[in-house]
């Protein structure tokens, strides 16, 4: 079988667990630590699709497929409580019906319930609140999520480097042929031979191509996360309006997240958490929550969304969330480059399928996707897997 | 809306000082020191990464969430073990940020190590999820009480403070009985002797020199400490 080679380790594990299994040949190389860049450091919500109904149904109908996929293949690395959406304000209440149209639209369960009923599921919220909508938002364990697709995908044969960076691809005029890294371990440069190379670097994937001489419609989004100590909710508490700055609250383990700012940046890696989009999300998060105001942070963060480049939306918070996978034969002339950009965590599993199936179709195979019913090996046995457990 | 005015002050240097290893290349290992320039909300990982992108871009550590869910990030702070995300680099007051791989595990290059014995006695299909703490006011719900994952983030951090682990290296550790006894919690009786069996084993809680680092280091108040002494009256009784 033809072998591919996958630059990334973040959506880069769901596509390598995904050609695993249809039986290719499988090495993804990952310049630091796996999930080291977008894909490990989210807020951690498994979208239920509703923050994307009022502008982005394709993502919301994704996400929703994707939720109910994961919560069976990987439920050991899911909190499974639920979101609300609330209202506190009459703007908020007039987008009410376009919210329940939209989730209803696409394929997405509403329970709307009373402010009373709200309030003794989560007595934390604001009281003020006018209305509330429960959704099936969930909370992922951003590292042992995606790691459970590592360890799958290692144990079925896919050869995992760390620590391995991309310093070139390997051309053989038009053709890529394979890649050029650098193993921080060693210091040593080596040339990784391939049929077919899978750009799946996410906000970093326009460096990749443009070692092909070519350019992909990506621009990189950062936005900044705060954790703070305490779970305020048990469920994600989401404001009900179409998404914007600081109107989202996660809770993991004994933390609750408040997110998330968002700009657009050229970038990827000079990402810094300026201090003015900490102190919004506080007063932001706090009239969802109000105890949120006088707590301390316990963690400042950033990450790069991959964002779809666009030309008409400059509003990051409006770009879709949807991905796009890309043949550079077709594109620009290049064989044996595929590039897979934009897109989430929560669609990582679609992502990879589509990505997978136009390398079928490139390598001339008809090998069909068995990711959505494979339930996948707890992530502990990405290690134990080197015991030959 | 008008932002409050921050005064710029001129951003203190700090020296990290970090043990260099290169299997081969910088080998056996050394210290190396970089200034950073930082302010009050830069934490040890942040440090880092400044390093990684505009000092020496084969730096080697491990990271991912960077709010403390994940615990890749761990490693040994002056001399103690703890999270580089949530470590605030003007909160050590120190001049010098000494940085140091985690003891007892081996290592793949600079700070980051390799896990695999860390997950030898943690049996992978254990469950990472547990009944959350209600909380305060709440209706109990009707079905479905809300769950949450385990507090436990395998950072390594009470591995690496323990004396006993570091002597001995059958010792099956703090983490890993911990999560013991968090899984007895959630099987039926027959299970739950054998795991407790597992405890009283030559390489379980009887190697536990009461040190107490682990309950020290954690970061996610997981007091490893704590659930070796109840293993401790289990095995006794």
């Amino acid at each position: 079988m033809e072998h591919i080679l996958i630059i990334g380790g973040g959506v880069g594990g769901a596509l390598a667990h995904d050609l695993t299994l249809r039986g290719y040949r499988v090495t993804l190389v990952e310049r630091g630590e796996l999930l080291s860049g977008t894909t490990g450091r989210h807020h951690g919500l498994l979208h239920s699709g509703g923050r994307y109904v009022f502008h982005d149904a394709e993502t919301a109908r994704e996400c929703y497929e994707e939720n109910r996929i994961l919560r069976h293949i990987a439920s050991e690395a899911i909190e499974p409580n639920g979101g609300l959406f609330i209202a506190l304000n009459e703007e908020d209440i007039s987008h009410q019906d376009r919210f329940l149209e939209g989730c209803n639209a696409a394929g997405i369960p509403t329970a709307p319930l009373s402010p009373r009923q709200a309030m003794s599921r989560e007595p934390a919220l604001n009281p003020a609140l006018l209305a509330a909508v429960g959704v099936p938002d969930a909370v992922m364990d951003a590292w042992r999520l995606a790691m459970a697709f590592f360890a799958t995908a290692r144990a079925n044969g896919a050869a995992i480097r760390t620590f391995c960076e991309v310093t070139d691809l390997k051309m053989l005029g038009r053709q890529v042929a394979g890649v050029r890294v650098i193993d921080h371990r060693s210091g040593l440069s080596e040339t990784i031979g391939a049929d077919l190379v899978v750009n799946a670097a996410g906000p970093w994937s326009g460096r990749i191509a443009a070692m092909a001489g070519i350019g992909v419609p990506i621009q990189p989004g950062p936005g900044v996360m705060v954790a703070v100590r305490g779970r305020v909710t048990q469920a994600v508490v989401n404001r009900l309006h179409p998404a914007g700055e600081g109107d989202i609250i996660v809770p993991q383990r004994r933390l609750s997240v408040l997110g998330t700012t968002a700009w657009l940046a050229d970038d990827p890696d000079q990402v810094t958490a300026p201090a003015e989009h900490v102190a919004r999300l506080f007063s932001l998060c706090a009239e969802l929550v109000p105890a949120v105001a006088a707590m301390a942070p316990h963690a400042v963060w950033s990450a790069s969304r991959p964002l779809l480049q666009s030309s008409q939306d400059q509003d990051p918070f409006a770009i879709s969330r949807t991905f796009d996978c890309f043949d550079h034969a077709a594109r620009d002339g290049i064989e044996g480059l595929v590039t897979l950009i934009g897109g989430k965590a929560t669609t990582m599993r679609a992502m990879a399928e589509q990505t997978a199936d136009l390398i079928g179709r490139k390598t001339g195979r008809d090998i069909a996707c068995h990711t959505r019913e494979t339930i996948l090996l707890p992530y502990r046995r990405y290690w134990r897997g080197d015991m030959g457990n | 809306m008008k932002s409050e005015t921050t005064e710029k002050k001129p951003s203190p240097q700090i020296e990290f000082r970090i043990e260099r290893y290169k299997p081969g290349l910088i080998d056996p290992p050394r210290f190396q020191s970089f200034r950073v320039a930082v302010d009050d909300q830069m934490s040890v990982l942040d440090g880092l990464e400044q390093i990684r992108l505009r000092q020496d871009a084969g730096l080697m550590y491990r990271h991912s969430c960077h709010h403390s869910a994940c615990g890749t990030c761990a490693c040994r702070i002056n001399g103690i073990e703890r999270l580089a995300c949530t470590t605030l680099i003007l909160s050590l007051n120190t001049e010098t940020v000494v940085l140091e791989p985690l003891h007892g595990f081996p290592r793949l290059g600079d700070l980051a190590v390799e896990m695999t014995p860390f997950y030898r006695d943690i049996d992978p299909a254990w469950s990472l999820l547990t009944p959350a703490e209600s909380i305060e006011g709440a209706a109990e719900p009707a079905a479905d009480p809300p769950l949450r994952l385990e507090a436990c983030i395998e950072c390594g951090c009470c591995v690496s403070s323990c004396p006993a682990a570091h002597r001995n290296a059958e010792f099956m550790g703090p983490a890993a009985l911990a999560a013991l006894h968090r899984q007895m919690a959630k099987v039926d009786s027959p299970r739950q002797r054998d795991l407790l069996a597992a405890a009283a084993s030559p390489r379980g809680e009887r190697l536990c020199e009461r040190a107490l680092n682990c309950s020290r280091v954690c970061p996610t108040d997981v007091y490893p400490a704590r659930h070796i002494a109840d293993l401790r009256r289990l095995v006794k009784a």
